[in-house]
Formats: structure tokens, C-alpha cells, sequence
């Protein structure tokens, strides 16, 4: 699961370099309220200084299994994320999330068109037919973002000296729920860790009603 | 009256006290245990029924549930939830809500606001007032209550509205109303209610009861919502078994789930009312039963009982029969054996009791009873009725020299005679000994005496026993209905008298006749007067000379016994010697007479006169064996020698019993007694008899001596007995010589002794001596002369002219 963020790394990279000759590495350890790791966190740093939106950057949520994969992404505003239908049976992605309303309509293969995310924030997407099927992708307006390791661990690299507000979320969390706060990286500083603690509150499960 | 020592009644008592215990305890058990087992019925019942209601309270809930989900999971509805317009929002629940019945659909933030509100529609957002059930969706992904909204009371259904994650909840709101609760009813069969409370008042707000029952249950509320559970309620159409179900989570929404306890006991009421009809009609069967069953045991016994009162009643005629093959038929049985043989036993006791044995003839107590029934017929027909009684002559004689086969012979013999002359009425019984009686209807006294006169010829005929003739005459005596007497004893009594007067004076019969009765009577109350003058000194001896014929000397004198009654003056022998013989009284007098005459003998001797006295004995003293010695005493007592005692014994007064007297007399002769004959020639004395006689002197009797002077044939009798006496060695005294012609004859003919009023009457002992002394100086007749009365001796005379009256018995 972890396979293709990490492929995707190099891209990353490459378009933040040319913009900042000064930038600092930051580790960010995510943990829950008891001191948990907290694995497959998204941590990202929005500049106070707007950053460019990304132009042309496109993303990929596989369906395989009845199941998006990967479950939990993070893409910087103005990506085009393709869901691609893996199975053998269709599916109607779908959206009511104030960032990006959408609704596929039943469809196979990967024959459907990408869906531009141009505003930031979080998105809900589900499965019209096949309500278990649950995925986030937040859309930030930032090029500085990561998930946590299995130890939860987040890698921000080469981050340009300067104001940040640090965010971190992680599944099932509202976008209310999410825990921001002020961040200031200063380049000289090598190997910076910086530890956010989070509430995550368990998704419901579906529903079942008990008896009055 | 109920008799509870009637074995019949304590049997019934018995039976049907039991019987009924066993009916009242088995009913009660039944009854109790149908009761308890109603009501557990009833409780189960009620049970199934509250399950059932809590069931079908959760599949309706669980059936909203799933209808609410559905309404969630409606893309479309998401759809419009995300657009976030609350107008549009508010009309799609309305719309979802219709679908599936709600009262209301609310939608409900993650924050807990309410956003719309179908009941309030426009309403700013605002927070949920029940968000524990948000909370409770929340964390089980859904939740229902029941529960107060808009004061009303609602089941209410939270489910969430994803997409796909949770991003709000719906509240649909079904009404708690008459609808459900008649549901409920149907699927439960509990009347069920359904109330609220709202500032402290109950308020029952849907119910299948009649409008009339809810005021009850409604009044009930307050207290009984304080402790949920069942309850009994007396309503008005009867008890009802009441439970309060909590619905939700706080207690002020309540179910009342009940049912009339009659209808659920109405099975056990029938089942209660058939015990009581069966258990009525099996005692009244039972006692019906234990009745028939007693009387089948008791109405033999009575039967019995009255058997054994008629066999006590003498009354053997009807058979004890009772076929029966029990203990009381055998009882029967032996009862019946029981009075045959009674009867039997007792007509042998009766033939016993009324019948002579020897004879065969009735005895003297069926005698009786003939002669009473005799009376009483005879009263009636006014006819005569003749009783009479008889005895045998000689029978006596032929008893004891021919043995008691040979008197029994007799008696049998005069039996079988009498029998075949009893008339058809009459009856013939043995009274005893040679007693008999007769009693012979009659209508004249002729021909009663006609009938006695028959009875003697009979008699008559000699009875002839083993080849030899027996002769027995009778004596009759005859007593008449109701001339002679008007009952039994009387006429018995007279016929007895008239037989004894028969007797004596040999006519063979007599017919009573009143006088005979006087002197009869006189001796009943002699009997008394008697033994008070052996016992008060009112008897006397007088005494008699007897003068030597050939001396003319005295040298002995007769002892005669004189009564000097009080009133009635001086008795004479002849009136009470024959009664004291009759009664056995005569021994007293007899040992009287010779105490005196000991005791004078004594006197004499002690005055210088020693003479012999003659004492009469009775015929009845010669039975007495005791005689002799009492003698012997008596004489030994006055030291008186037994010559100077003569006793003297009438010819008839042997001849009743020969035999023993003559064991007496001989032994009296050894004694040294001297033995006269008295009376001779009255009797019918055998010679033989004579002869074996110890006697020593023979006395002829004052019948031929008084009148023997210029008699030649009197002269000839007296001169050839007194021939007889000397040549049995016997000397001769004539009695009764009145005069001096007669002393003259007697002397002539060789008579030693004479006695007589010539020479002088009885006189007593003083004037007895007084004449001894003064007639015979010396005690010597000198010559034949006249023995007129001496000087001396002539006032003696005079004094007692009455006893020279009367003549001198024996």
C-alpha cells in the first residue's frame, strides 16, 4: 500500500527543488493521545506564503477488490486524479464533500475521465453501489506533504526556511478534527523531528441498530 | 328422635362421616390444585403475552430500524443532505418520512444540531434534546427509544447518514398509538394502554380498554409506576391482572398490559363447579349406598331381635328363617334351633309341672288351673261345677306290707279308672299320695253324687295285682260351684273337709255342708291359740281312777287333757286333738302331756301315793322313733320308774302304719313301759296284729260297756274280748261304766279294771287326791257299792259339771 507514494517521492522532489535554494528535511512524529504511532498519517506544511498550485499533476485511486487503493491520499491542489476500475464489476465513485462534488456513474475498466481536485480539502469518496467501500484523499494546497511510516514517521524533505502551518490528519477524521498548527523551519537545521499528537476517533461501523 | 346407640344409624353415621371427609378433602385438593394451577396458568399466560409484546416492540423497532436505513442509504436523499439546503433538506425527510409512516423525521448534525425538522419545519439549527440516542447511534452504528418529543410520546429511530462515512443522523419518529396498542392486543391478547407522564400527571393517552376502564387504570398509575411489575386491579367488571412495562429508558412512558383474571379462570370455575356436582352427587350416592348397606345388615337383626322377642314371649310358633348364606343367616339358624329347642324343653318342664308322672293324670297345680278356667266357665253358663276329693282307704297298709311297686300298681290302676269315668269336661288329677281330685260339670248335686256313688263301685272291685286281689275302697268329698265356695282355694278346701267327714263316718261320701266348716275354721285359728296355751299354762291334766274290780282299790288313773281356754272356757279334746294331729303339733303336745304326767307321778310318789298313769298317745307319736328316748329322759329326770307310766294306743292308731308302730312300741316295752290298747273293738284291727302287740292291758271300748247291763249280746261281746284279753295275757279294763249295774256285770265277768263316772269323772290333780284320800282311806273299794259321791269328794263333783258333760275321749 505503501509501495506508491513512496514510488511517487522522486516527482515530488523534483518539482520543489528549482524553487528553494535553502530547504531543511523535518521528521514528524505522529502519535495518538496515549503515545501510539500512528502509522499512514497525512502531515503537510502549508506555507503562509501561498505556494503554486500544482499544474498537470495527476493521481491514480485503483479500485481492486471492491476496495479504493490506496485508501488514504493526499494530492496539492489542481491534481487530476484518474479512478481506474480494477474489478470485474463496476463501480460509481462518488463525492459529497464540500472541496469536490462528484458522482462517477457506473463504470469499468479505465475508461473514465479524470477528476480535476482543484480546491483543498478533504474529500470523502465512496462507492454509490458498495457502501463499504470508503476512501480519503485530501487536497492541499501544498507541494510539502506525507503519510507516516509504519513507526509514524513523516518525512517532510527539503523544506524551504519560512512560516508553515504544520496540519495533521488521519482517517476516519473530519476536516474539523484535523490538528494544525504554526511551523517555522529554519534551513540550517539538519534532522529536525517535530511530534504531533492526534485524536483519531474509530469510524463508525455500519449500521446496526440495537434494540430499544 | 334419632337413636345414635342404634347400631343402623352409627353405621350410616360411620359411613357417610367418612365418605364425606374423603368427598371435602378430595375436592378441596382438587380444587386447590386446579385454582393454583389456573393461576400459574394465567401467570404464564401473561408471561408469554408480555413476551410477546416486548418482541413485537423490538421487531417493530427493528423494522423502522431497517426502514429508516434504507431512507439513509437513498443516494438521492444524500444527495440532498450534502447540498446542504435546509428547505430542500426538510422536504426530502417529509418525503422519506411519508414512505414509510413516520410522524417525523429529524436530521441531525455530526455537532448534534438539529438542521430539519419535519414537525418543525424553518426552525433555526438547534441541539437534539435526547442526544443520548445520537450517542447511542453513534457508538452501535444506530439506536431506538421511546421517548418524549414535542410532548408527544414517540418510538423514536436513530441511523446514520453516510457517505460513505458518517456525516449525520436521521431521527424518524413512529406514534406510541391507538393503532400499535390494537396490534399489540391482537398479537398478545393483553389489553394494552399505553400512558405518559407529564409534570406529575399520568395521562393515559392510547388504549384498547373500554372508554369506561381507563378512569381505574388511570388512577392506578401514580402509584404503581413507582414499582413496575404486576399487579392485581378489582376493576369494576372484575379482577384484572395488570403489568407495567417501562418503554425507553426513563419511566415516564409506560405500557399497562392486562387481562380479566374471570376470563382466565372461567375454564377453572367450570372445571371447580362440575368437582362440586360430582362430589354432591357421589355423596349423595355414597350415603344412598352406606344407608342401603346398613339396613341390608340391620333389618335382619331387627328381624331377629323380634324373633328373640316372640321366643321370650313364649311364643314358638313361627320359624326363624332368614335366607341368607352369612353370618346372620347361620345366626338365623341357630336362633331357629334355639326355639325348637326351647319349645320342646319347655313342654317337657310343662308335662313335668303339670303331670304327675306315675299316673300320667294332670298333678295338683294343672288341677288348679283346670278348676280356675272350670270357675270361670261355669260363672257363664251358670251352671254347677262339682269338685271332689278323694282318697284310698287301706292304702296306707297296702303300701307298706306289700311294697311301693305294689302301692304304685294301685295308684296307676285307680288312675286308669278314674280316667275312663272322667266325663268329657271333666278332669281327673292326682293331688299326691293316694290324694285325688275330680271335677265334674254338673247341673244337679244329684248327679254329682250319682258320679261319686259310680266312682266307689269302681273303686270297689278289687285291683288285682299279679294274681292277687287288692281292696281298696275311697272316700269322697264333695264341694259344689258356687254353692260351697266361690274360688278355688275355698272350694278345694271344703271338698277336703267334706272327704275327711266322709271318712269318718264311713259313708263313703259327703257332700260339704257349712258346719263342717266352723270347726274347720275354729282349728286355723286353734293352731296359734294352741301354742300359746302349751306356752301360757292353759292346759290341764285331769285324772281318772281305774278301780281294781276284784280289790276295789285304785291303784292307777288315765291322764286326760283339759284346755281351760280363756274365752271360750274349757275345749274339749275332741276340738283341736284331731287338728294338732293334723298339723304335727300333737308332738308338742304329746311331750306336754307326758312331762305333766311324769312330773304329777313324781308329785305322788313324794307324798307317799305310788300309782300308775295311763297317757293316750296319738297315732302320729308311734311314727316318731324319737319316743322311746325322750320317754327314757323324762323318766330318768323325775327318777320316776317306767312301770308307774302306761301309754295308752287306739286300735285304728297302729293299724296306719303297723309296722313301724310296733317297732316303737316294743322298743317302749323294753323300756319297761306298760302298753294299753285303747278303744277296743272300734277298729279293724287284725288279731294277728293284736297278737305281736307288746301290750299288756286291753281297754273295750266305752261303746259296749256303757250299755252292756241287760244287753245279752253287748254282755256276750264284752265277755268273750275280755275272754280274748286274758288269754292273750292281758288284763282287761272296761271304760265308760256308768253305773253300778254295769260295775256288777263287769266284776261278774272277770273284768280286772273298771273306769267310769260311777266311780268318779276326770278330776284334777288336788281334787284327785282329795278323793283318793277321802273315798278310799287306804285307796281300797271294800266292797261292790254303790260309788256315789263321798262327802268330801261331792263338792269336787260339783265344781265340774261341765266336764262331767262332756265324755272322755280315748
Amino acid at each position: 500500500m505503501n509501495d506508491r507514494p513512496t514510488m511517487l517521492w522522486p516527482a515530488v522532489a523534483l518539482v520543489c527543488l528549482p524553487g528553494w535554494a535553502l530547504a531543511a528535511d523535518l521528521s514528524v512524529r505522529v502519535q495518538s493521545a496515549a503515545g501510539i504511532p500512528l502509522e499512514d498519517a497525512i502531515v503537510y506544511a502549508v506555507p503562509n506564503v501561498p505556494a503554486r498550485a500544482a499544474q498537470g499533476a495527476k493521481y491514480v485511486i485503483d479500485q481492486i477488490n471492491r476496495t479504493f487503493v490506496p485508501r488514504v491520499n493526499v494530492v496539492q491542489s489542481g491534481t487530476a486524479v484518474s479512478f481506474p476500475n480494477s474489478d470485474n464489476i463496476r463501480h460509481s465513485v462518488y463525492s459529497f464533500s464540500p472541496a469536490k462534488k462528484f458522482a462517477l456513474k457506473l463504470y469499468a475498466g479505465r475508461l473514465t475521465d479524470p477528476v480535476l481536485f482543484d480546491r483543498s480539502g478533504l474529500v470523502v469518496l465512496g462507492c454509490n453501489i458498495h457502501d463499504v467501500m470508503v476512501a480519503w484523499l485530501m487536497v492541499v494546497d501544498t507541494p510539502y506533504f506525507a503519510h507516516s511510516d509504519r513507526v509514524g514517521i513523516a518525512l517532510l524533505a527539503r523544506l524551504p526556511s519560512g512560516d508553515y502551518t504544520l496540519h495533521t490528519w488521519h482517517a476516519p477524521m473530519t476536516e474539523d478534527q484535523e490538528r494544525s498548527e504554526p511551523l517555522h523551519v529554519d534551513a540550517g537545521a539538519a534532522g529536525v523531528t517535530h511530534t504531533v499528537h492526534i485524536d483519531v476517533p474509530v469510524d463508525p461501523t455500519p449500521v446496526s441498530v440495537p434494540p430499544p | 328422635m334419632i337413636n345414635f346407640r342404634s347400631l343402623r344409624v352409627r353405621m350410616v353415621v360411620f359411613l357417610v362421616a367418612l365418605l364425606g371427609l374423603v368427598q371435602i378433602t378430595e375436592f378441596a385438593l382438587t380444587n386447590s390444585a386446579s385454582y393454583s394451577e389456573a393461576r400459574g396458568k394465567i401467570e404464564d399466560e401473561f408471561s408469554v403475552g408480555e413476551r410477546v409484546f416486548a418482541r413485537v416492540l423490538r421487531q417493530n423497532s427493528e423494522r423502522l430500524s431497517q426502514a429508516a436505513g434504507v431512507l439513509a442509504a437513498d443516494f438521492a436523499f444524500r444527495e440532498a443532505v450534502a447540498t446542504g439546503d435546509t428547505g430542500t433538506l426538510e422536504s426530502a425527510l417529509e418525503n422519506q418520512g411519508a414512505r414509510i409512516n413516520a410522524k417525523a423525521v429529524l436530521y441531525i448534525d455530526l455537532k448534534g444540531q438539529v438542521i430539519a425538522d419535519t414537525l418543525g419545519p424553518g426552525a433555526a439549527p438547534h441541539p437534539f434534546e435526547l442526544p443520548q440516542l445520537i450517542a447511542q447511534a453513534r457508538t452501535q452504528g444506530g439506536a431506538s427509544t421511546i421517548d418524549l418529543l414535542h410532548h408527544q410520546a414517540l418510538q423514536l429511530i436513530a441511523v446514520p447518514v453516510k457517505a460513505p462515512v458518517t456525516i449525520g443522523w436521521i431521527v424518524v419518529c413512529f406514534p406510541l398509538d391507538l393503532v400499535l396498542a390494537q396490534d399489540l392486543k391482537q398479537l398478545t391478547g393483553l389489553d394494552v394502554s399505553f400512558a405518559r407522564e407529564s409534570g406529575g400527571q399520568w395521562h393515559l393517552f392510547a388504549t384498547t380498554l373500554p372508554a369506561t376502564a381507563d378512569a381505574a387504570v388511570q388512577s392506578l398509575l401514580p402509584d404503581y409506576a413507582q414499582a413496575l411489575g404486576t399487579r392485581a386491579l378489582q376493576m369494576p367488571d372484575g379482577q384484572q391482572q395488570l403489568r407495567l412495562v417501562q418503554l425507553g429508558s426513563q419511566a415516564h412512558i409506560v405500557a399497562v398490559l392486562q387481562r380479566p383474571i374471570a376470563s382466565a379462570m372461567a375454564g377453572f370455575r367450570t372445571l371447580r363447579n362440575t368437582l362440586l356436582v360430582l362430589g354432591f352427587l357421589s355423596l349423595a350416592f355414597s350415603i344412598a349406598g352406606s344407608v342401603m348397606i346398613a339396613l341390608s345388615i340391620t333389618r335382619p337383626i331387627e328381624r331377629l331381635l323380634a324373633a328373640v322377642k316372640r321366643i321370650r314371649g313364649g311364643d314358638y310358633a313361627q320359624r326363624v328363617e332368614i335366607a341368607r348364606n352369612d353370618e346372620i343367616g347361620a345366626l338365623a339358624n341357630g336362633l331357629d334351633h334355639m326355639r325348637t329347642g326351647i319349645a320342646e324343653r319347655e313342654q317337657r318342664i310343662l308335662k313335668l309341672a303339670y303331670e304327675d308322672p306315675l299316673t300320667q293324670l294332670p298333678n295338683r297345680s294343672q288341677f288348679a288351673q283346670a278348676l280356675e278356667q272350670g270357675i270361670v266357665r261355669a260363672r257363664q253358663s251358670r251352671e254347677l261345677l262339682a269338685i271332689m276329693v278323694m282318697d284310698l282307704d287301706r292304702f296306707k297298709y297296702v303300701n307298706d306290707s306289700l311294697g311301693h311297686g305294689v302301692g304304685d300298681h294301685v295308684l296307676r290302676e285307680v288312675g286308669a279308672r278314674l280316667r275312663r269315668m272322667q266325663g268329657e269336661s271333666g278332669c281327673v288329677a292326682r293331688l299326691g299320695g293316694d290324694e285325688f281330685a275330680l271335677l265334674v260339670p254338673a247341673s244337679t248335686i244329684d248327679s254329682v253324687i250319682a258320679v261319686a256313688k259310680r266312682i266307689i263301685a269302681a273303686l270297689e272291685i278289687p285291683i288285682v295285682y299279679e294274681g292277687q286281689p287288692l281292696d281298696v275302697g275311697t272316700s269322697i268329698g264333695i264341694a259344689m260351684f258356687p254353692t260351697h265356695g266361690e274360688n278355688s282355694e275355698t272350694l278345694v278346701r271344703n271338698a277336703d273337709i267334706a272327704m275327711y267327714v266322709a271318712k269318718r263316718s264311713r259313708t263313703g261320701w259327703a257332700v260339704y255342708e257349712k258346719n263342717y266348716d266352723t270347726s274347720q275354721q275354729e282349728h286355723l285359728s286353734l293352731l296359734g291359740e294352741l301354742r300359746h296355751a302349751v306356752e301360757h299354762n292353759e292346759l290341764r291334766l285331769h285324772y281318772q281312777p281305774k278301780v281294781d274290780l276284784t280289790s276295789a282299790t285304785v291303784s292307777a288313773c288315765e291322764a286326760l287333757l283339759r284346755w281351760d281356754h280363756p274365752r271360750r272356757g274349757v275345749v274339749p279334746p275332741a276340738a283341736f286333738i284331731p287338728f294338732a294331729e293334723h298339723t304335727g303339733y300333737i308332738k308338742v303336745l304329746t311331750r306336754w302331756v307326758l312331762e305333766e304326767a311324769v312330773r304329777q307321778i313324781a308329785q305322788w310318789r313324794g307324798e307317799g301315793m305310788e300309782l300308775q298313769v295311763s297317757v293316750n298317745i296319738s297315732a302320729r307319736d308311734l311314727l316318731n322313733r324319737d319316743l322311746p328316748d325322750m320317754i327314757g329322759a323324762l323318766l330318768a329326770e323325775h327318777r320316776v320308774p317306767a312301770s308307774l307310766l302306761c301309754l295308752e294306743i287306739t286300735e285304728s292308731g297302729f293299724m296306719e302304719d303297723p309296722a313301724n308302730a310296733i317297732t316303737v312300741l316294743e322298743q317302749l316295752a323294753k323300756v319297761g313301759l306298760q302298753l294299753s290298747i285303747d278303744d277296743y273293738g272300734t277298729g279293724y284291727s287284725s288279731l294277728s296284729y293284736l297278737m305281736r302287740l307288746p301290750a299288756k292291758e286291753m281297754k273295750i271300748d266305752r261303746s259296749f260297756v256303757s250299755r252292756v247291763s241287760g244287753n245279752a249280746s253287748l254282755t256276750s261281746i264284752v265277755s268273750s274280748t275280755i275272754e280274748l284279753g286274758h288269754r292273750l295275757g292281758m288284763k282287761v279294763v272296761a271304760e265308760g261304766v256308768e253305773d253300778s249295774a254295769g260295775y256288777a256285770l263287769l266284776r261278774d265277768l272277770g273284768c280286772d279294771t273298771a273306769q267310769g263316772y260311777y266311780m268318779s269323772p276326770p278330776l284334777p290333780p288336788a281334787d284327785f287326791t282329795a278323793w283318793m284320800k277321802g273315798r278310799l282311806p287306804g285307796n281300797r273299794v271294800t266292797d261292790p257299792m254303790p260309788p256315789g259321791p263321798s262327802p268330801r269328794s261331792a263338792p269336787a263333783q260339783s265344781v265340774y259339771p261341765a266336764v262331767a258333760a262332756v265324755p272322755c275321749r280315748k
